[in-house]
């Protein structure tokens, strides 16, 4: 017979099979798989992938996503020229997906990250309606689809390249794919138990 | 909270949207059971889960294989007509130097999905066959670490909007791995739903753990 406070009952990461923390150490007993549950660096890992990831974005939007060759004439766009050009040619549709999956959710997923971190670390936040796990689930469900350009820029690529008209993906799209990864890597980096310790 | 011994944690279940402790309790064939506090999705039984993966899993890999081998996209711009496959789209951004972006998009689009679909069809016979501990774990473990990075999906959204952008530009023909991939993605998100990898580990111990007590 074992006494155990519900509390003291964590969820492993990997497998979901419920443990008991022990203290430091706390391998799982199904999966083997450490869960990790550090009392200094509990945000470190997160926030060094998140600012990687917003380093990684400047040059995202400065430098140009897709390089278009017409004739001799080379011309290249980034990512909100690109927006520019297609709500002006009126695909509306299109340029509120690029808007939404390049700039949007990037950025929402930036600030909603930060707010997180900052509210596991110190005491702001506490009495809000919205609960913390809505927007951490929220942020990782819409996290993926900003790759949308990225993919976009690669089928482009690989489907016009005749001598009159091609187009070749720019510096911008490895900075947003590397910025996109990271922010991936950021958000699944952060504990979500954080969340409830400090609720 | 009293428990027997660690086996007894078996029984119990914290919710992965709200980290709510609830207890598991036997319910009916082919339902699932739902978080007291948000509502989420906790575990479902169903006693052909194993063979309705196993098809589902196949009938995904048969499309995977029709979606990389045939025409994507067919374009005729300019008097020539052209067109792309899966496998084409990665290698020509390796050929125009975007290795970090070819690598991660070979990685999202090809390499993962199909391993987590060679995953499943293995772990699904294993099961049936009641046999492989040690490796139905690891394949477990390693299944829960790539499925989140599975972006067939949006890869799929993301031809649309490129076919969107080359309207007006190009006469564009949908090949027949255009529609294999929308019947794979389907069978994709059809198996993230239905199959929750904690019933996969439920699953194996009773299918293999138990065996070795009794």
């Amino acid at each position: 017979m074992i006494e155990v406070d519900e509390d003291q009952l964590i969820r492993c990461p990997v497998c979901e099979a419920v443990n008991i923390n022990k203290g430091k150490n706390n391998i799982c007993r199904r999966c083997d798989s450490p869960i990790y549950q550090h009392r200094h660096f509990s945000t470190e890992k997160s926030w060094a992938y998140l600012i990687t990831a917003m380093i990684a974005y400047i040059p995202a939007n400065l430098y140009p996503m897709l390089v278009t060759s017409q004739f001799g004439q080379t011309e290249g766009s980034t990512i909100l020229e690109g927006v520019v050009y297609l709500w002006a040619h009126g695909s509306y549709p299109v340029a509120m997906i690029i808007f939404f999956a390049s700039i949007i959710i990037p950025v929402m997923k930036f600030s909603i990250l930060i707010y997180l971190l900052i509210s596991v670390k110190y005491p702001i936040g506490k009495d809000k309606k919205i609960s913390k796990h809505k927007l951490y689930y929220m942020t990782e469900a819409v996290g993926p689809w900003s790759m949308i350009d990225v993919f976009v820029v690669a089928i482009l690529a690989a489907l016009i390249h005749l001598t009159a008209v091609s187009i070749v993906a720019g510096t911008a799209a490895t900075a947003f794919a590397i910025s996109v990864f990271f922010t991936l890597l950021a958000a699944h980096a952060f504990d979500e138990r954080l969340i409830k310790e400090n609720r | 909270m009293k428990l027997e011994n660690e086996d007894a944690l078996d029984n119990l279940i914290i919710c992965g949207h709200c980290f709510t402790l609830h207890e598991e309790t036997p319910i009916k064939d082919g339902s699932k059971a739902c978080c007291v506090g948000c509502g989420a999705v906790l575990y479902r039984y169903d006693s052909k889960l194993i063979e309705y993966g196993l098809a589902l899993s196949i009938t995904g890999l048969i499309f995977f294989i029709l979606a990389n081998v045939f025409p994507l996209i067919q374009i005729d711009i300019l008097g020539t007509s052209q067109y792309i496959t899966i496998p084409k789209t990665i290698f020509a951004l390796f050929e125009s130097g975007f290795f970090l972006v070819g690598l991660l998009c070979a990685c999202l689009i090809f390499i993962f999905p199909l391993m987590i679909f060679l995953i499943n069809i293995t772990l699904f016979i294993l099961l049936k066959l009641h046999r492989g501990k040690n490796l139905t774990k690891h394949l477990l473990i390693l299944l829960s670490h790539i499925s989140p990075w599975n972006m067939v999906d949006i890869f799929l959204i993301s031809i649309m909007v490129a076919l969107v952008k080359l309207i007006g530009l190009a006469q564009i023909h949908m090949g027949i791995a255009f529609w294999a991939l929308i019947v794979f993605v389907g069978i994709d998100i059809y198996i993230v739903k239905q199959i929750h990898i904690s019933e996969l580990w439920m699953l194996r111990k009773r299918l293999l753990l138990d065996k070795d007590t009794s």
